[in-house]
């Protein structure tokens, strides 16, 4: 699904990646961590051809988004989900119209647009709320309304930049539930995070970089089936360790 | 762009519109006041050019004929002068009429007409003139050819009114030509520099569209509309100004600038090319803004 070889991207003769290579396969779950300043966003950013590699190829999708002319960006980024941190939700407009533009931007037919946005509200639970504005709403609510924006076009690949990292963790916890159960559809989810927390609940593949370098690909990490992340279930397990002893 | 289309971008454009309704507003007034030079300068071309056809209506040659032409060499003579390009109606004028229209002239003065003895005056062909024949150049043309026909003594124009009418038309038409371009650059700036605003104050959402997938002709094309709509408007606002003037001048001032060939108003014709000149403007305006943006 994604494919990385030899990726390397400077700043002004700083260099924030070097030599970056590795693969993600279709439907996978990986986590992307490390400190400030390795490189996580660059790459995220890079995959989304927000900003261009100075060297190396990128394949998403059996796409070679290194080689990609601007006019075909537009089309690429239809098939990926992205959630940012800040949330980057339109102010004046309300949930609904918010997410309507995703669908309006590709082209979706007027008729479907209603329907697509309320079904996809639904899977994030926030149908109730489609007729608020973004500054009415919770820092968790904006991030669920930017996810369920990420994925109104039923992207085959999600890719978050610290979705978490303006969150409680209550909240955290939901956006991650939600990002599970993509990732349980068949979309590939790729998730930049500092929230070591999570990455060790969750137990998927974690790729950890530093100063431009992957210095370890998860690869080696066995795949264990996920936890449940929801309070309801963690305490459910909290109980059941409480009963079986140490 | 499936689905979406001029339907789209034109719900959008008066969205932005309304949005940044004093901005555009403002943009609208600024817009009208170049226009309104642009409209009025349209109105004097109009007019001088109606005027200066309305003297060519009236340009006309005198070929002077030799003394004893027989018939025949003057009907001869007519059908070479008919020939020739330019020449809409000829006259035969004999030496008789034109001492008559002498005599006429010199009312009171006849003793000096007396003195003459014989009638001194030629027999001519008064010629009217096809109104493109109205400059210097071509009048000169065509009196040598005249001039070079046997019979012909001599051939006359109003070289001086010829002259003087070339020049004005030059200066009407050249000066009118180049304010138009300075007026449109200046609404061009006008214009893309409303839709830069627009633009900014929209930033976030430009660049969030571009970030889930948008083409640059889906954000490119709601601009552009209200660019147009901005031009388009400001025209129609300074057409408005000007009729308002015109038609509320006081009646003694249009009747004497009325004079000799009356003084009109833009035809509905002149009014739509300059709105949609003017819309052509705004979507170039818009343009020039979009694309830099979107760089």
């Amino acid at each position: 699904m994604i494919q990385l070889y030899g990726v390397t991207k400077s700043y002004e003769g700083v260099p924030a990646l070097r030599k970056v290579s590795f693969a993600v396969d279709k439907g996978e779950f990986v986590f992307l961590t490390g400190p400030s300043g390795a490189g996580k966003t660059t790459l995220l950013k890079i995959l989304f051809c927000a900003e261009r590699a100075d060297e190396g190829q990128i394949i998403v999708q059996g796409i070679n988004a290194f080689r990609l002319n601007a006019s075909n960006i537009p089309y690429l980024r239809r098939n990926m989900g992205f959630v940012f941190q800040d949330y980057k939700l339109l102010p004046h407009k309300s949930v609904f119209e918010n997410i309507a533009l995703a669908l309006k931007v590709v082209g979706a037919p007027y008729g479907d647009i209603e329907r697509r946005v309320y079904q996809v509200l639904k899977k994030v639970g926030m149908e109730g709320k489609r007729h608020l504005t973004p500054p009415k709403l919770s820092g968790g609510e904006q991030q669920k309304i930017a996810v369920a924006r990420a994925l109104v076009n039923e992207p085959q690949v999600l890719l978050a930049d610290e979705p978490t990292g303006n969150l409680d963790p209550q909240s955290g916890l939901d956006v991650f539930q939600l990002f599970k159960d993509i990732n349980m559809k068949g979309t590939t989810v790729v998730v930049a995070t500092h929230d070591w927390e999570m990455v060790k609940k969750l137990q998927r593949r974690t790729i950890t970089m530093e100063r431009g370098t992957v210095t370890d690909d998860g690869r080696r990490a066995p795949l264990r089936p996920l936890p449940p992340v929801s309070p309801k279930a963690e305490n459910e397990n909290k109980q059941k360790k409480r009963e079986t002893g140490p | 762009m499936k689905g979406y289309g001029l339907f789209y971008y034109i719900a959008e454009a008066f969205r932005g519109f309304r949005a940044n309704s004093l901005v555009n507003l403002l943009a609208v007034g600024t817009i009208s006041m170049a226009m309104f030079i642009a409209v009025f300068l349209m109105l004097v071309f109009l007019n001088v050019r109606t005027a200066v056809h309305s003297l060519g209506d009236r340009l006309e040659m005198s070929v002077y004929l030799k003394d004893g032409l027989t018939g025949q060499e003057k009907d001869f003579l007519l059908m070479r002068i008919k020939a020739e390009p330019g020449v809409k109606k000829t006259r035969f004028f004999s030496k008789t009429e034109a001492l008559a229209l002498l005599k006429n002239e010199l009312k009171g003065q006849e003793t000096l007409i007396q003195g003459l003895g014989e009638n001194p005056l030629p027999d001519s062909y008064e010629l009217g003139l096809d109104r493109q024949y109205a400059e210097k150049d071509r009048l000169e043309a065509l009196a040598k050819t005249l001039s070079g026909y046997s019979g012909v003594e001599d051939v006359s124009y109003g070289k001086q009114g010829a002259e003087a009418l070339t020049s004005l038309y030059k200066l009407v038409t050249y000066g009118g030509a180049a304010l138009a371009v300075l007026l449109g650059v200046a609404v061009l700036f006008i214009i893309s520099n409303s839709v830069r605003l627009a633009l900014y104050s929209r930033r976030q959402e430009i660049e969030l569209m571009q970030w889930i997938g948008a083409t640059r002709g889906f954000i490119r094309g709601p601009f552009l509309i209200e660019g147009m709509m901005l031009a388009m408007l400001g025209s129609a606002l300074a057409v408005g100004i000007l009729a308002g003037l015109f038609y509320s001048l006081p009646q003694d001032i249009v009747l004497f600038l009325s004079r000799p060939n009356g003084l009109d108003f833009l035809p509905p014709s002149v009014i739509t090319y300059i709105i949609i000149g003017g819309g052509l403007l705004g979507l170039t305006g818009g343009l020039i803004s979009v694309s830099a943006f979107l760089e």
